[in-house]
């Protein structure tokens, strides 16, 4: 900060904008999750702000009742199966958007991103009749589809932006050291794009997680996934039950991101 | 920068060609990148295309790898036609400007990736990469990856890359422009050494001339998608075919003459000889005309600035037709460079180093 006094006036005010912008959109990010995790420690049986002692009651809590256990059962079904479409489906569709020699592939690139602008809700109906109609009825398997079609274009952006940064003096390097096709993109190509879909695949999972929109048309009866249930208990009840939850959630989220940041490193992610 | 090189005339004309380029065309649209492109590498030859960004030289270089393919015309390698040849399978190995290494992998994988694609044994292909890095002399540095190599470093893993594939012809596409302008002298020495002594028949693209100078036994001159001469260095340098090729080479004095019954009169009283009528354009290198102090001769003029250049110093003198006309002088330890403004009088020194070219 120092530094700032021998500016002229303009940019010191200017640089302590955007330090001030800076600080409150760190505030906007940490402290809703802060706040939860708070009243989750919280010992009175009401959700109120701020907390007046210290409990894992409500953990305990959340172990403990048999249905939210295996609507986080659910829920990571979900995460998992969505994540691998998006993969097996996402990747080729950004190799045919940016490598295609096809006309069209713009329209294609700009039609993957259709499914995100319609609102989840509508999404959600159009999937639920369309899955009536060849014979697939509200499940698991019908939930992670939905969510997949919902969810696809952020895999499919990532990739591709990656994509476009490579060198195609790659490919042509493979080639002329004697690989097909197929080897350059297993040996070559694929390797490369591994940090974008893996920064894809943790898009992708925490959506098929924790998306309700689309969700709350889709899912089976009998298998309700995380979200939907906690809506159920917000609506009925107001215990910190609900923050115990989010807390694990939380948890769990930073325990994945150290986890990829350990392995690969979100810088690489982020490329 | 010229050193003896063994006399590559004599060679090219008694074997058979390893690439021969017969008359290739390519468009883009209606825009004709190449045309008519004709030109034969002997074994062992070192070809540059020279010319200009947008003149047509990568797109040759790309056409003979296989990356795109001509639109008319023939590309033979020993013999066979390429067009049917996918890039794969084509006995030729490319050094591209950026190198093109595989960030992901290590500098011995880097260079043992073509001997996997071909699914050699893994003792004989260790072999090789091994004999590959220490021919450019990176044997220690197998664990490396790309990021962690100097850029000169970077240039012999990509010929170390090439050469385990032990290509017909050696393509390089301006292999130099990644590296520092130091750095680029003594990595041309080397590299025309290196390959003269694999012996390896290579094409080499540049736009920079005295790159082209340095490491070529022939350099063939481009303009517009055409290729204007080629030539041996020397030649192309004393005997520039065309003016544009006189102008592109190095530093050169035009101006205006009338050529009858077979010579051109020099404005300081000589004469050339020529085949040409008529209006004519001359052409002579600075290093060919000689500066005197004095107005006693009949081409005179005033030193308008002068610069030195190393051993050298270059005048650019005002002539009394108005022409500007550089003049090149060994720089001599006990005479003082001739003063800006004095009067000179400047004599051609060989008449018959002088170019004609129609105007």
């Amino acid at each position: 900060m120092r530094r700032i006094r021998h500016l002229p006036l303009s940019d010191a005010l200017g640089l302590g904008l955007i330090f001030a912008v800076a600080v409150f959109s760190l505030v906007l990010l940490v402290a809703p999750s802060l706040i939860v995790v708070m009243i989750s420690f919280d010992t009175r049986a009401y959700v109120s702000f701020p907390p007046e002692g210290f409990t894992l009651r409500w953990y305990a809590e959340v172990f403990e009742q048999g249905e939210l256990v295996d609507a986080m059962l659910n829920s990571l079904q979900v995460g998992l199966t969505v994540t691998l479409l998006c993969i097996v489906l996402g990747v080729p569709t950004a190799l045919a958007c940016v490598r295609g020699r096809f006309r069209g592939t713009t329209a294609l690139s700009v039609f993957v991103l259709v499914p995100h602008m319609v609102p989840g809700i509508v999404l959600g109906v159009a999937v639920l009749f369309a899955g009536a109609l060849v014979g697939v009825t509200p499940s698991i398997w019908l939930q992670s589809i939905s969510i997949t079609v919902f969810i696809l274009a952020v895999m499919v952006r990532t990739v591709q932006s990656r994509l476009m940064r490579l060198d195609t003096a790659l490919d042509e390097a493979a080639a002329n050291l004697r690989a097909t096709p197929f080897q350059s993109l297993r040996t070559v190509t694929l390797p490369l794009l591994m940090p974008a879909i893996l920064a894809g695949a943790v898009f992708t999972f925490v959506e098929g997680f924790d998306n309700l929109s689309v969700a709350i048309f889709t899912h089976g009866f009998h298998d309700r996934p995380l979200p939907v249930e906690l809506l159920a208990l917000v609506q009925y009840t107001s215990s910190p039950l609900v923050a115990a939850v989010s807390g694990v959630q939380i948890i769990l989220a930073i325990a994945a991101l150290v986890a990829v940041s350990m392995s690969i490193g979100l810088d690489n992610v982020n490329e | 920068m010229m050193q003896g090189r063994p006399g590559p005339a004599t060679k090219i004309a008694t074997a058979a060609p390893v690439l021969r380029i017969g008359a290739v065309s390519k468009y883009f649209g209606t825009f004709k990148v190449l045309e008519d492109c004709s030109l034969e590498v002997a074994e062992g030859e070192i070809v540059t295309l020279l010319g200009p960004s947008g003149c047509g030289k990568t797109t040759l270089l790309r056409a003979i790898a296989g990356f795109w393919e001509a639109d008319g015309g023939t590309i033979e390698i020993d013999g066979q036609e390429m067009a049917r040849v996918p890039v794969n399978h084509r006995p030729v190995g490319v050094v591209f400007q950026s190198y093109a290494l595989f960030p992901h992998l290590t500098v011995e994988r880097n260079v043992g990736y073509a001997l996997r694609m071909r699914g050699l044994p893994r003792a004989e292909s260790e072999a090789r990469v091994a004999a590959a890095l220490e021919t450019v002399s990176l044997t220690g540095f197998e664990n490396r990856y790309p990021a962690q190599l100097s850029g000169g470093q970077q240039q012999r893993v990509a010929m170390a890359r090439v050469l385990v594939m032990e290509p017909r012809v050696l393509l390089l596409d301006e292999p130099f422009n990644a590296l520092d302008a130091k750095l680029r002298g003594t990595m041309q020495v080397e590299l025309r050494q290196l390959i003269k002594r694999l012996g390896l028949t290579s094409i080499f693209v540049t736009h920079d001339q005295e790159e082209a100078l340095t490491m070529s036994d022939r350099i063939a001159v481009m303009r517009a998608g055409r290729i204007e001469q080629v030539a041996p260095p020397d030649e192309i340098f004393d005997r520039p075919a065309t003016a544009y090729v006189a102008d592109f080479i190095g530093t050169s004095n035009f101006w205006a003459a009338r050529a009858e019954a077979g010579a051109v009169r020099l404005p300081d009283g000589q004469s050339a000889v020529t085949t040409l009528t008529g209006d004519v354009r001359l052409m002579a290198r600075p290093h060919n005309l000689r500066l005197e102090v004095g107005d006693a001769g009949p081409w005179r003029g005033r030193v308008a600035f002068h610069r030195s250049i190393g051993p050298l110093v270059e005048y650019h003198v005002d002539m009394a037709d108005g022409a500007t006309i550089k003049v090149a002088a060994m720089r001599q330890s006990i005479d003082r460079p001739v003063a800006d403004g004095a009067p000179v009088s400047i004599r051609i020194v060989d008449p018959a180093l002088c170019a004609v070219y129609p105007h």
